[in-house]
C-alpha cells in the first residue's frame, strides 16, 4: 500500500497537536488528553457519519445533530433511567446492547423518514430542509416533557454502560488519575470508529460503494446505467444518520446527563467543521480532523483569559465558537479539500 | 386565537422585512445567506450603541463614551451601518468567492461560518446580556381587533410602508430591473451594458440595510440579544420559500403568513401547554412547502430537485 505525502502530514499535523497539549499544559497533560480524545473519537465517528453523506453521496446534510439525538435518546429511554422534573425513575429496561442495537436503527430510521421526501431537493434547499427538521426535533423533545425530561433532561443512566466497565480500565485509569467511566467511553468510541472505519473501507470498494460515488458525480448516468439513484442516496442516509446515532449515544455516555439543549444547531457546525478539515469524501480523514480540531478547541481557553482578564464561562465559550466559525470559513475558501480530501472529489456547486 | 393575532402582526412583520431582505439577494446572488441574522443582530447593536445614554461597551473598545443620540437619528446611522457592512460583505468575501469561481454550496458554508463567528463577535465584545433601548414603556391599545402598543404599531406602519416603497422601486426603476436582469443571467446582462459586479454591490448593500432595519424592529418589539438574528433566521427562511424564493412580494406576505402562524398555534386546542413548540408548527410547514408546492404562493415554477 502506498502511503501518500499528504496521510504522512496529516499524521504528522495530529502527532504535533498531541505534542503541544503536552508541551501546554506541564500538570495534568495526560487528563486533559483523556478528555480531548473522548470528545475527538465521538464527534470523529459522527464526522465518519456526515462524511457518507455528504463526501460519499453529495447529501447537503445540515441536521447532524438530530441523527445523534435520535440514537441517544432512544438508546437512554429504553434503559433504566430518571428523566424530568421530579426525576421520575424507570427502574426496568433492555440491557444496554439491546437498547443500543434499537437506537442505532432508530437513528437511521429516522434517516429514511427524512431522507424520503428530503432527497427529491435540490442541495441548498436540502440545507435548509435538514436543518429546519433537527430544529423541529429539538424542539419536540424539549417540549414532551413526560417521555425525554424536556429542559430537566435524563440522568441516572450511565451506570447501564459502566457496569460492563472491565477491571484493566479501572488499574489503568488509576495509575493514571483518569476517570475510569471516561475512559471505559473513550475506549469504545475508538473501537467502533476502528470498526466503522473497516466496514467503510469495505464499502467503499464494493459495487454499492462505487455506485454512491456515482450517484454523487451524475445521478443521471447512474439512472442510465439501471441503478436506483434515489433508494442509493436513502441508504447513504440510513447509513450515515445510523453512525450518528451510535456516537450521539456515546456523546450521552461522556454527560452523564442529557437535555435537549446538547442539540442545537452548533452541533453540527461542530461536525462539519471536522470533516471539512479531516478532507471531505476520505474515511480517515475525520479522525485526524477530530483530533486536531479538539486540541484546538481546548488550547483556546488560553486565547480567552488573554483577551480577557477573568474570563466567565460565556466567553470561553464564545471564544470557542468564534475560532469554530473562522476555522469553517477559512478552509473552506482556502482548502476546501482538508487534509487528505482531493479536490476533484468534492461537490460544490448546486445541481 | 384572536388575541394573538396583533403579537403575530408584530412577529410578521419583522420576518416579513427580513424575509424580503433575504429573498432579494437570493433571487440575485444565489447565496443562501446564513449570516443574514447576524445582519438584522448588527441593525439593533447598533442603535443600541448610537442611541443609548448609559455607558455602553460595544466592538473592542473596553468603554466608549455614550452617544446618546436622538433615536430616530440612531436608528437611521444603524441601518446605513449595516449597509456599509453589506458592502464590505461583498467587497472583501463574497466578490473575491465569486471571481475565484467557488461553488455554491461552498458559498453556503461560508456563510455558516461567517454566521457563527461574528455572532459570538456579538457576545464577546458587543452584548453579552439582554438589553432594551431606551424608550419608555407604553400601555396596550386595541386596534380593530387586535391589540398592542402605539409604538409597535407605528412600527408596523413603517414596516409596511418601507416595504411598499421598496417594492415599487424593485418593479419600476432601472436599478431593479437591472437587479432583475442579473438575476436572470449575469453574462447576458453584462453584455448588455449592466455592470454586474455594482447591482450585486447594491443588492449587498440594500439588503442588509432592510435587514438592519428589520433587527430595528425586533429590537423595539422585544430586546436585544446578541443572538436575535439566528433565533428567527430559520422563521425567515420559512417566510422566504412560503411566499416563493427570490420574489419580493411573496417574502412579504410569506413573511407575514409565518409570524401570525407561530403566534396564533399558541392558541391552538393542541398546542395547549406546548407553547415551547410554536416554531415547530412554521418550520413544518416549511418542509411541506418546498415538498409540495417548492414554488411557494407568488413563486415561479422552477426545477429545485
Amino acid at each position: 500500500m502506498k502511503i501518500s505525502n499528504k496521510f504522512l502530514f496529516a499524521v504528522f499535523l495530529t502527532g504535533f497537536s498531541i505534542y503541544l497539549v503536552f508541551a501546554l499544559n506541564p500538570e495534568g497533560a495526560s487528563r486533559i488528553l483523556l478528555n480531548l480524545l473522548t470528545f475527538a473519537g465521538i464527534y470523529g465517528l459522527s464526522a465518519i457519519g456526515l462524511n457518507v453523506h455528504f463526501g460519499w453521496t453529495g447529501l447537503l446534510n445540515f441536521g447532524h445533530a438530530s441523527f445523534m439525538g435520535v440514537g441517544a435518546y432512544v438508546t437512554l429511554i429504553l434503559m433504566p433511567h430518571a428523566a424530568g422534573r421530579e426525576g421520575e425513575i424507570t427502574s426496568t429496561g433492555l440491557p444496554f446492547i439491546f437498547a443500543l442495537i434499537i437506537g442505532i436503527l432508530s437513528a437511521a430510521l429516522f434517516g429514511l423518514l427524512l431522507g424520503l421526501p428530503a432527497i427529491r431537493l435540490r442541495g441548498d434547499y436540502l440545507a435548509i430542509v435538514t436543518i429546519a427538521a433537527a430544529e423541529i426535533f429539538r424542539l419536540l423533545v424539549r417540549d414532551l416533557e413526560s417521555i425525554t425530561g424536556g429542559v430537566y433532561g435524563i440522568i441516572n443512566y450511565t451506570e447501564n454502560l459502566q457496569q460492563y466497565r472491565p477491571n484493566f480500565i479501572n488499574n489503568f485509569s488509576e495509575s493514571f488519575g483518569f476517570s475510569p467511566s471516561q475512559a471505559w467511553v473513550c475506549l469504545l468510541a475508538w473501537v467502533s470508529i476502528f470498526f466503522t472505519v473497516i466496514f467503510l473501507k469495505r464499502l467503499n470498494n464494493s459495487p454499492w460503494g462505487r455506485a454512491l460515488r456515482a450517484v454523487r458525480e451524475d445521478e443521471d448516468a447512474v439512472r442510465a446505467m439501471g441503478k436506483n439513484a434515489v433508494w442509493l442516496k436513502l441508504q447513504s442516509f440510513m447509513l450515515g444518520a445510523g453512525i450518528a446515532g451510535l456516537s450521539g449515544v456515546f456523546l450521552a455516555f461522556n454527560y452523564g446527563s442529557l437535555e435537549s439543549t446538547v442539540f442545537v444547531p452548533l452541533l453540527t457546525f461542530y461536525v462539519w467543521a471536522i470533516m471539512i478539515l479531516g478532507g471531505v469524501g476520505t474515511i480517515t480523514g475525520p479522525i485526524f480532523g477530530s483530533i486536531i480540531f479538539w486540541v484546538i478547541i481546548s488550547e483556546t481557553d488560553r486565547l480567552a483569559f488573554i483577551l480577557f482578564e477573568n474570563a466567565n464561562g460565556q466567553q470561553l465559550a464564545g471564544v470557542r465558537f468564534l475560532l469554530v466559525g473562522l476555522l469553517i470559513m477559512v478552509l473552506m475558501i482556502f482548502r476546501p479539500s482538508g487534509l487528505l480530501g482531493k479536490k476533484e472529489e468534492l461537490l460544490l456547486d448546486v445541481k | 386565537m384572536l388575541d394573538q393575532l396583533g403579537n403575530g402582526l408584530l412577529l410578521g412583520i419583522i420576518i416579513s422585512v427580513a424575509s424580503v431582505a433575504l429573498s432579494l439577494l437570493y433571487g440575485v446572488t444565489r447565496i443562501v445567506n446564513f449570516a443574514h441574522g447576524e445582519i438584522i443582530a448588527l441593525g439593533a447593536i447598533m442603535t443600541l450603541f448610537f442611541s443609548s445614554p448609559v455607558d455602553y461597551r460595544v466592538l473592542f473598545l473596553e468603554k466608549y463614551s455614550p452617544l446618546g443620540y436622538n433615536f430616530a437619528l440612531s436608528c437611521i446611522l444603524a441601518v446605513f451601518a449595516c449597509g456599509l457592512f453589506g458592502a464590505l460583505l461583498e467587497i472583501c468575501l463574497f466578490r473575491p468567492l465569486r471571481k475565484g469561481n467557488v461553488g455554491n454550496i461552498a458559498v453556503l458554508v461560508v456563510t455558516i461560518g461567517l454566521s457563527i463567528f461574528i455572532r459570538h463577535l456579538y457576545l464577546l465584545f458587543a452584548t453579552g446580556k439582554v438589553q432594551d433601548f431606551p424608550l419608555e414603556l407604553q400601555r396596550r391599545q386595541t386596534y380593530l381587533f387586535f391589540d398592542m402598543t402605539p409604538r409597535n404599531l407605528n412600527v408596523l406602519i413603517a414596516g409596511i410602508v418601507v416595504m411598499l416603497i421598496f417594492g415599487f422601486l424593485l418593479t419600476y426603476t432601472r436599478l431593479g430591473k437591472a437587479m432583475r436582469a442579473v438575476r436572470d443571467s449575469e453574462e447576458l446582462s453584462s453584455v448588455s451594458g449592466i455592470n454586474s459586479d455594482n447591482i450585486i454591490l447594491i443588492t449587498w448593500i440594500s439588503s442588509s440595510m432592510l435587514a438592519g432595519l428589520a433587527g430595528i424592529f425586533q429590537a423595539i418589539i422585544n430586546d436585544v440579544r446578541w443572538n436575535m438574528g439566528f433565533l428567527i433566521l430559520l422563521l425567515i427562511f420559512a417566510g422566504t420559500v412560503l411566499g416563493g424564493i427570490g420574489t419580493s412580494f411573496g417574502a412579504m406576505v410569506g413573511g407575514f403568513l409565518i409570524g401570525i402562524l407561530v403566534q396564533v398555534s399558541v392558541g391552538l386546542p393542541f398546542m395547549e401547554g406546548h407553547t415551547e413548540a410554536k416554531n415547530a408548527v412554521a418550520l413544518a410547514i416549511m418542509i411541506l412547502i418546498l415538498l409540495f408546492r417548492p414554488q411557494g404562493i407568488f413563486g415561479q415554477k422552477e426545477r429545485i430537485s
